[in-house]
């Protein structure tokens, strides 16, 4: 297990406590996304698709401490756009410290190491660095050649200086499991504290594409690259997210358990689907039909996601207040799921694009 | 939203090998005609999926430039109203959809020539023309 005593244990004592409130609608994690502008130009990305007036604003650090505070969740992850781009970003991730709020600030670390000497080490306060894969594989990925190797720059500085470290990757159709396991090997050799992973989601404001991988792949693809894991391998997610993306549990998406807010608002329903936006916290839990999303609506929109942001809630949630959640996250913590090293691969294959171009 | 819903069974969600991608429909330079209900709120909902700015045009006859990011529809035309961000504004602004006399898909489309696919193949010409050091970069915002 990757995540420090502390934090678990505010996670925990969190969600019990709403749990003996009788409160079923409550946000773990906040998304605060305090701009849309990034560095990158990824293709197919879905977040930084707007006219330059609107990549120009930002929220202020009053509007984020202000959505910190009426939401109430103990996490804080910090996406965007690049929020290392933000003129007042080290102000914002100070203020959430003094609010004792765990924060996962996202970033694709190319100006990380040169902005690291105006933070502090903290335990409340982790670079979550986008890595997707292997060098090549990244910067395809990131559309960038040399992003790889700014990201482990920024990456080694931050672990040399203290910081909590962790790296996140989503991961598309094609994806190769083994050279997935390798890179795990490689950011773990890095002295990350641990790795988040998720299967890619098709948002509705990204340039076109063609497919994505439904959830009978995606179970297959997270089944070979999870199974017989190293023990030198840490995820910084929970162990029943883990396996319900190998397809050992099923879960229903949380969509209030990950809300955005941003420069329009709270984003309905969730951090990924924009169906509007409302003003406040309150008014987005009260005028959501949330019975409209996740896959048990039948909603298409849901077809496809696994993504950590609606079911990693869920996960936590079991894992916290039931036994046999609480018991699956212990044992998942020291399994290593092994299996058969005869697993047959995914059926028919489509070659991932990155995969066809640097081959 | 631009593509019409079909609900899907939970063995449908369960065993989906392939989720379509989207595929939006080029909207750029696009004046929809707002002669009905239908037709105007139809016509706003696809203003708030865009990717880039509309013009609206009032029944005062002000024409105002905009990203459109809410929409909420309301039983009436009266109810309902978008949400938008001029260029030359901090504020979140509205306009209920009884009051839009007009609409333009005047802006740019700014994820359109942005597909996974446009950066493989570009990526493939240029290694293979030699070219080091490949990348996308974001366009300039001043």
């Amino acid at each position: 297990m990757a995540i420090p005593i502390s934090q678990m244990w505010t996670v925990a004592s969190y969600v019990l406590k709403n749990k003996l409130s009788g409160n079923n609608r409550y946000p773990l994690v906040l998304m605060l996304e305090p701009l849309f502008r990034c560095n990158l130009a990824c293709a197919g990305c879905g977040k930084v698709q707007y006219p330059a007036h609107v990549l120009k604003r930002r929220l202020t650090p009053e509007q984020c401490f202000a959505a910190v505070e009426e939401c109430g969740a103990p996490l804080v992850s910090i996406p965007g756009g690049e929020p290392l781009l933000h003129p007042e970003i080290v102000e914002i991730v100070n203020g959430l410290i003094a609010r004792k709020k765990y924060i996962y600030l996202c970033t694709n670390a190319l100006v990380l190491k040169k902005r690291l000497p105006e933070f502090t080490p903290s335990k409340y306060l982790t670079f979550s660095v986008h890595l997707d894969g292997q060098r090549e594989h990244h910067d395809m990925s990131v559309c960038r050649e040399g992003g790889y190797d700014l990201a482990v720059e920024g990456i080694k500085e931050a672990v040399k200086r203290g910081f909590r470290v962790t790296t996140n990757a989503t991961f598309f159709d094609g994806a190769n499991p083994q050279s997935i396991r390798s890179f795990f090997d490689e950011v773990m050799d890095m002295g990350v504290e641990g790795i988040v992973l998720s299967p890619g989601y098709s948002y509705e404001k990204a340039p076109d594409q063609n497919h994505f991988m439904g959830r009978a792949r995606s179970r297959r693809l997270f089944q070979e690259v999870l199974s017989n894991r190293k023990r030198s391998w840490k995820f910084n997610m929970s162990p029943l997210f883990l396996e319900f993306l190998m397809g050992k549990r099923s879960y229903e998406c949380t969509p209030w358990g990950s809300p955005a807010y941003n420069i329009f608002g709270w984003q309905r329903p969730c951090y990924l689907l924009q169906d509007g936006y409302a003003d406040s916290w309150k008014e987005l839990l009260a005028t959501t039909k949330w019975e409209e999303y996740g896959a048990a609506s039948g909603n298409p929109k849901c077809a496809n996601c696994m993504v950590s942001c609606g079911y990693e809630p869920t996960a936590v949630m079991d894992g916290f207040t039931t036994l046999k959640g609480f018991a699956g996250m212990v044992a998942g913590t020291f399994r290593s799921y092994k299996t058969p090293p005869s697993t047959p691969p995914p059926a028919t294959p489509l070659p991932h694009p990155a995969q066809e171009a640097v081959s | 939203m631009n593509t019409e819903a079909t609900r899907l069974t939970r063995e449908e969600v369960e065993t989906l090998e392939l989720a379509p991608g989207t595929q939006v429909k080029q909207l750029q330079g696009w004046v929809p005609a707002l002669a009905s209900e239908t037709e105007i709120r139809d016509a706003l909902d696809k203003a708030f999926d865009y990717r880039g700015d509309v013009t609206l045009v009032l029944k005062s006859g002000e024409r105002v430039e905009a990203y459109v990011f809410d929409r909420n529809a309301g039983p009436s035309l009266a109810q309902s109203y978008v949400r938008y961000f001029r260029a030359d504004s901090a504020d979140k602004l509205k306009a209920a959809f009884s009051d839009i006399a007009g609409l333009e898909f005047t802006g740019k489309d700014c994820a359109a020539g942005k597909h996974w696919e446009d950066w493989v193949r570009k990526y493939n010409e240029r290694k293979a023309a030699g070219e080091t050091g490949i990348a996308l970069h974001p366009e300039k915002l001043d």
